[in-house]
C-alpha cells in the first residue's frame, strides 16, 4: 500500500496550481460571478494550451489520455482555486459521452474541438420538479422523419449562452430508461435560453424547447442507450466533483485556521479557544478522511474495479464535508464571514451547490444503501481481496444477569490470588 | 498510489488467517468481547500468544539485535487486524509499549531481562499512568516515589490499571520530582506481587474489568527504573503515540457495520423488508461510507509508518478520533434499527444479532475516553497539525 503520488502526478498538480493562481485567482472568480458566459476566457484558453481540458478524453483525439487518478488531482486543484470554468460540462460529461458511446464521424468532428477548448458542450439534463434518475427526464423527442422533434425544458444548464452544442437528455418512449442523448446546436429555432441567478452566481441557464428540430445523425450512440451511457459517466464524473469538493474544503480549513491564528478577542487568538479549536480539529479529520476515500475511489476507477459503491460515497461525504466546513468556517469568522468582502463567503455558496447538483445527497444515498444491501446476499464492504463478513461462532457463555456476571468478574479478577473477592468487594 | 496491499503483505494474511481458523476455539476467540478482546487473560489466551511468538510474530518490527525482523508496521498492523476481527487477543502493551521503549531507552540489563519475553510471550504487562487526580493530564501524576538506598518507596494510588489483576509485571510512572510537573516523573517495572500491593477490581459497564491499585510502601529496585531519572513523561508520550497506533482496530467496526447490514437485509417488520424502509437505507448509506472514511483514516497512518521515520501522531489521532466517535454511532444505530429486541443482553437467545449492539453500545462508551479522550485528541490535532495556540 502505498499512498503517495507519483512523480508525474505531483508535476500535473504544479501546473495546475501555478496555472489557477496565475490564471484564477479570487479576484477572477469574483469577476465572473453571474457573468453570462460564466467563465474566464484566458484560464480556459491556457487550460487548453497545457492539455489540461482534455486531460481524460482519448489520445488518438487530441486528448491526454489521463486516468481518474490524475483527473482527480485536476479537480481538487480546480476545487481549492474555485476556478471558473465549463470543464465538467464539456470535457468530462459531454466529451465524455461522445467519447463513450458516439459515432467515428462524431468523435473525429468534436473530440478535438472540446479537447482544446475551441468548442464548449454543456449537458441540458435537468428539468423543473423533476429528480436525478431516468424518470427524471420528460423532455419529448418524438420521430418527425429523419429528425427528432424536441419539446419541454430544462434547467440549471451551464454556460449555456457560450456553448457550440447542448447536450440534450431527452425521452423517446415509456419505459423507465427510453432516453436519448442528442447534440444540439442552441441557436437552432425554437430553442430559448433565460439566464437564471443562483446561490453560487455559476451562470446557470433555464432553456426552452418549442418544436426544435434535431438531424437523428446528432444522436450519441443507439436509440435508447442515452441513460446507460449517462449513468456510467455519472459514475466516473462525481468522483472528479468529489476531489473538487474535498478541494475546496481543505483550502476553506486552510483558510479559517489562519484566521483563527490571526484574529484576536478577549486578548488571545480565536484559536486559542477550545470551542473554536475543536471545531477545526473536527473538520481537519473529515477533510483528511475525505481525501483518502476520494482517491480511492478515482485510483478503483482507473483500475477498471467497479465503483458503484465507492463513487457515490466520495461525492456524498467529499459534498457533506464541504459544506459543513465552510458553515463552521462562516461561524468562526464571526461577523466578518457574513459580509461580501470576506473570501470565505464564496467557498460557503459554492459547497452547497455541489452538494445540490449532479446527484445530490438523497440521491446518492440511495446509490450507496443500494449497493450495500440490494445484492441479495450479505455486503461486501470492501471492493476486493480482503474479507466477507462471515459469521463468527456462536460464543458458549451462558447468559448471566447483572449480579452474576459480576460475580464471575470478580471471580476472573482474583485468578492470581491478589485481588479482593466479590464478597469483601460488597 | 495503490490502495491493495502487495503480494507478500497478503500471503502474510493469508498465512495468519490459516493459523487463526486453527485455533479458533470460543476459549480463545470471541467477538463479543470486543476490543477488550486484545488482553492475554487467560490461560488459553495466553497459550495461543505464545504460538504467535513462536511464529515470530510478536516484536516483528523491533531491531534484530533484539530479536525482531525489522519488519514494516504494516504487518503488525494486519495481524492485529485479523486477530481483532475474530475477537482473538492482540499484540499490545508488551511488544509496543514496553518493548519498544526499553529498546529506545532501556539499560541493558532490562532489555536482556524482558525483551526475550515479550518475543515469548512469558510476560503480561499492566499499564499504570492514570491516577484519581491525574486522568487526561497524565502529567499530573502523583503517585510518590522516595530514594531508599539501592531503591525507591513508592506510596499512593492508581485508577484504571487494567490487566492489573492478572498482569506479571506494572509498567508505571511515578513522581521523583515533586516540584517539576513534566520533568518530574520516573518510569520504573514493578513485579505484580510484590508486597504492599493491593489490587482493588472495578467491574465496568463494558462487562470486563479494570482495577484500582493502591501502593503501602512498595518496594522497587533502582535496577528497574526505565531510562533516566524524571524522564518518564517524555516516554509516556511517545509510548502513547505508539499504543494509539495499535490500540483502536478497525476491523470490529467494520464486522459491526456487516453485521447491521447483513441484519437489514435478512429481517422483517410488519411483514416489510427492512431493507425497504428508506429511512433505514439513509442511515446505513451515511454510516457505511463513514466506515470507509474511518478504513481511509487507518491506512494513512500505516502508510506513513510503513516507510519509517516519527510515528504519524496526528494521522492516529485524528483516526482514533474519528473511528471512535463512529463506533458508538453504529451501535446507536444498530439497537434503533433493531429496535425493542436488541435490549436484549448479549447472547440472549431471542436477541437480534446475537445481542451483540446491546454489548457494543454499553461498551463502545469507553473508546472515546481510553487512550486519550476525544477531546484530548482534538487537542492534539489542533496544536500539533494545524498549528493553533497551545493555550487552552
Ligand atoms: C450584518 C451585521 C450587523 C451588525 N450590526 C451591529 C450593530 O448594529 N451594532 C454593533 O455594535 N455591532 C454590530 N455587528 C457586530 C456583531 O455584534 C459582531 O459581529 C459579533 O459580536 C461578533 O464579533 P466579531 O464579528 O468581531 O467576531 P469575533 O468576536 O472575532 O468572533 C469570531 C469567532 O470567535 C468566537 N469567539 C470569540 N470570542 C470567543 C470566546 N471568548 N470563546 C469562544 N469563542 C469565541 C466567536 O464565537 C466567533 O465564532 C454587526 C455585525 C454584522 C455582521
Ligand atoms: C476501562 C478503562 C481502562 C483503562 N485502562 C487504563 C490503563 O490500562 N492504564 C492507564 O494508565 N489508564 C487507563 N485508563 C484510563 C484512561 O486513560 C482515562 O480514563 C482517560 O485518559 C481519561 O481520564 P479520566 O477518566 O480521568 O477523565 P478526565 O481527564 O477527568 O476527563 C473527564 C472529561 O473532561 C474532559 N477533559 C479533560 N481535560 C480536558 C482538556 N484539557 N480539554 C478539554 N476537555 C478535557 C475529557 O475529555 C472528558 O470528557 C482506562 C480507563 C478505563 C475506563
Amino acid at each position: 500500500m502505498d499512498l503517495d503520488f507519483s512523480q508525474e502526478q505531483d508535476m500535473l498538480r504544479e501546473t495546475v496550481q501555478r496555472l489557477c493562481s496565475e490564471s484564477a485567482p479570487l479576484a477572477v472568480v469574483r469577476k465572473m460571478e453571474d457573468d453570462p458566459s460564466g467563465f474566464s476566457e484566458q484560464l480556459w484558453r491556457q487550460m487548453g494550451e497545457l492539455g489540461l481540458i482534455g486531460l481524460t478524453l482519448p489520445e488518438e483525439y487530441g486528448g491526454a489520455g489521463q486516468s481518474s487518478v490524475e483527473g482527480a488531482i485536476l479537480y481538487e486543484e480546480l476545487g481549492r482555486s474555485l476556478a471558473p470554468c465549463p470543464h465538467f460540462a464539456s470535457a468530462v460529461m459531454s466529451g465524455g459521452a461522445l467519447a463513450l458511446a458516439g459515432s467515428d464521424a462524431q468523435k473525429q468532428m468534436w473530440l478535438p474541438q472540446i479537447a482544446s477548448g475551441a468548442a464548449v458542450f454543456t449537458p441540458a439534463w435537468l428539468e423543473p420538479q423533476r429528480g436525478f434518475g431516468p424518470q427524471g427526464v420528460q423532455l419529448s423527442a418524438v420521430r418527425d422523419g429523419e429528425h427528432l422533434r424536441l419539446n419541454g425544458s430544462k434547467r440549471h444548464v451551464a454556460c449555456a449562452a457560450a456553448a457550440t452544442r447542448l447536450l440534450v437528455l431527452a425521452r423517446t418512449g415509456n419505459g423507465e430508461h427510453d432516453v436519448d442523448l442528442l447534440l444540439v446546436d442552441p441557436k437552432s429555432p425554437g430553442v430559448e435560453i433565460t439566464q437564471q441567478y443562483a446561490l453560487a452566481a455559476d451562470t446557470q441557464y433555464k432553456v426552452a424547447f418549442k418544436d426544435v428540430r434535431v438531424p437523428l445523425a446528432d444522436r450519441i450512440g443507439a436509440a435508447q442507450s442515452g441513460w446507460s451511457t449517462w449513468n456510467t459517466l455519472m459514475h466516473d464524473g462525481i468522483i472528479l466533483l468529489a476531489a473538487q469538493a474535498i478541494g475546496g474544503a481543505q483550502r476553506a480549513l486552510e483558510m479559517t485556521v489562519q484566521y483563527a491564528k490571526e484574529r484576536e478577542q478577549f486578548d488571545k487568538p480565536l484559536g486559542a479557544f477550545q470551542a473554536i479549536a475543536h471545531y477545526l480539529a473536527d473538520a481537519s479529520a473529515a477533510v483528511d478522511g475525505g481525501t483518502t476515500l476520494v482517491y480511492e475511489a478515482a485510483w478503483t476507477r482507473a483500475l477498471g474495479r467497479p465503483v458503484d459503491r465507492l463513487a457515490p460515497m466520495a461525492k456524498l461525504f467529499a459534498c457533506q464535508t464541504f459544506r459543513d466546513v465552510t458553515a463552521m468556517a462562516q461561524q468562526v469568522y464571526g461577523g466578518m464571514g457574513f459580509t461580501i468582502e470576506c473570501d470565505i463567503q464564496l467557498y460557503f455558496r459554492r459547497a452547497k451547490q455541489l452538494q445540490l447538483s449532479w446527484w445530490d445527497t438523497r440521491y446518492l444515498e440511495e446509490l450507496v444503501a443500494s449497493a450495500v444491501l440490494d445484492a441479495g446476499q450479505p455486503p461486501r464492504l470492501t471492493e476486493d481481496g480482503r474479507k466477507t463478513f462471515k459469521t463468527p461462532p456462536q460464543p458458549v457463555r451462558a447468559v448471566r444477569s447483572r449480579t452474576e456476571l459480576a460475580k464471575d468478574l470478580a471471580e476472573h479478577a482474583n485468578q492470581r490470588g491478589r485481588c479482593k473477592t466479590y464478597a469483601e468487594m460488597h | 498510489m495503490n490502495f491493495d496491499f502487495s503480494e507478500a503483505e497478503k500471503a502474510f494474511v493469508q498465512a495468519v488467517e490459516q493459523f487463526l481458523d486453527q485455533c479458533d476455539t470460543p476459549e480463545v476467540m470471541d467477538v463479543t468481547r470486543e476490543n477488550m478482546a486484545q488482553l492475554v487473560d487467560t490461560p488459553e489466551r495466553r497459550a495461543f500468544m505464545s504460538k504467535c511468538g513462536e511464529r515470530g510474530w510478536l516484536g516483528m518490527g523491533w531491531p534484530k539485535e533484539y530479536g525482531g525482523n525489522e519488519t514494516e508496521g504494516v504487518y503488525e498492523y494486519l495481524l492485529n487486524e485479523s486477530l481483532a476481527r475474530r475477537g482473538a487477543p492482540q499484540i499490545g502493551k508488551g511488544v509496543g509499549i514496553v518493548g519498544k521503549t526499553l529498546i529506545r531507552h532501556g539499560s541493558d540489563k532490562l532489555k536482556r531481562e524482558f525483551l526475550p519475553k515479550i518475543l515469548r510471550n512469558e510476560v503480561q504487562f499492566a499499564v499504570g499512568y492514570t491516577e484519581p487526580e491525574a486522568g487526561s493530564d497524565a502529567a499530573a501524576m502523583a503517585l510518590k516515589a522516595t530514594r531508599d538506598g539501592d531503591g525507591w518507596r513508592l506510596n499512593g494510588q492508581k485508577i484504571f490499571s487494567t490487566s492489573a489483576h492478572f498482569a506479571d509485571w506494572y509498567w508505571l510512572g511515578a513522581r521523583t520530582d515533586p516540584s517539576n510537573k513534566h520533568r518530574g516523573i520516573t518510569l520504573f517495572l514493578l513485579h505484580m506481587d510484590t508486597p504492599g500491593l493491593t489490587v482493588q477490581p472495578m467491574p465496568t459497564i463494558g462487562d470486563e474489568i479494570t482495577n484500582s491499585v493502591y501502593f503501602d510502601n512498595v518496594y522497587v529496585g533502582d535496577e528497574y527504573r526505565v531510562g533516566e531519572l524524571n524522564k518518564g513523561f517524555q516516554y509516556i508520550s511517545e509510548a502513547l503515540d505508539l499504543e494509539r497506533f495499535t490500540m483502536f482496530t478497525f476491523s470490529p467496526i467494520e464486522q459491526r457495520m456487516e453485521e447491521l447490514c447483513a441484519y437489514v437485509v435478512t429481517e422483517q417488520c410488519d411483514g416489510r423488508p427492512l431493507r425497504e424502509d428508506l429511512v433505514i437505507r439513509q442511515r446505513i448509506a451515511q454510516l457505511v461510507t463513514q466506515t470507509e472514511v474511518a478504513r481511509c483514516l487507518g491506512l494513512r497512518f500505516v502508510a506513513k509508518a510503513s516507510k519509517g521515520g516519527a510515528a504519524p501522531t496526528t494521522d492516529s489521532s485524528q483516526y482514533k478520533l474519528y473511528a471512535t466517535e463512529l463506533s458508538k454511532r453504529i451501535a446507536n444505530a444498530a439497537l434503533d434499527i433493531g429496535a425493542p429486541g436488541t435490549q436484549l443482553r448479549v447472547q440472549t437467545a431471542d436477541a437480534p444479532m446475537r445481542g451483540r449492539p446491546e454489548l457494543t453500545y454499553r461498551y463502545t462508551v469507553i473508546d472515546t475516553i481510553g487512550g486519550g479522550t476525544s477531546e484530548v485528541q482534538k487537542n492534539i490535532i489542533a496544536r500539533r497539525k494545524l498549528g493553533l495556540p497551545p493555550n487552552f
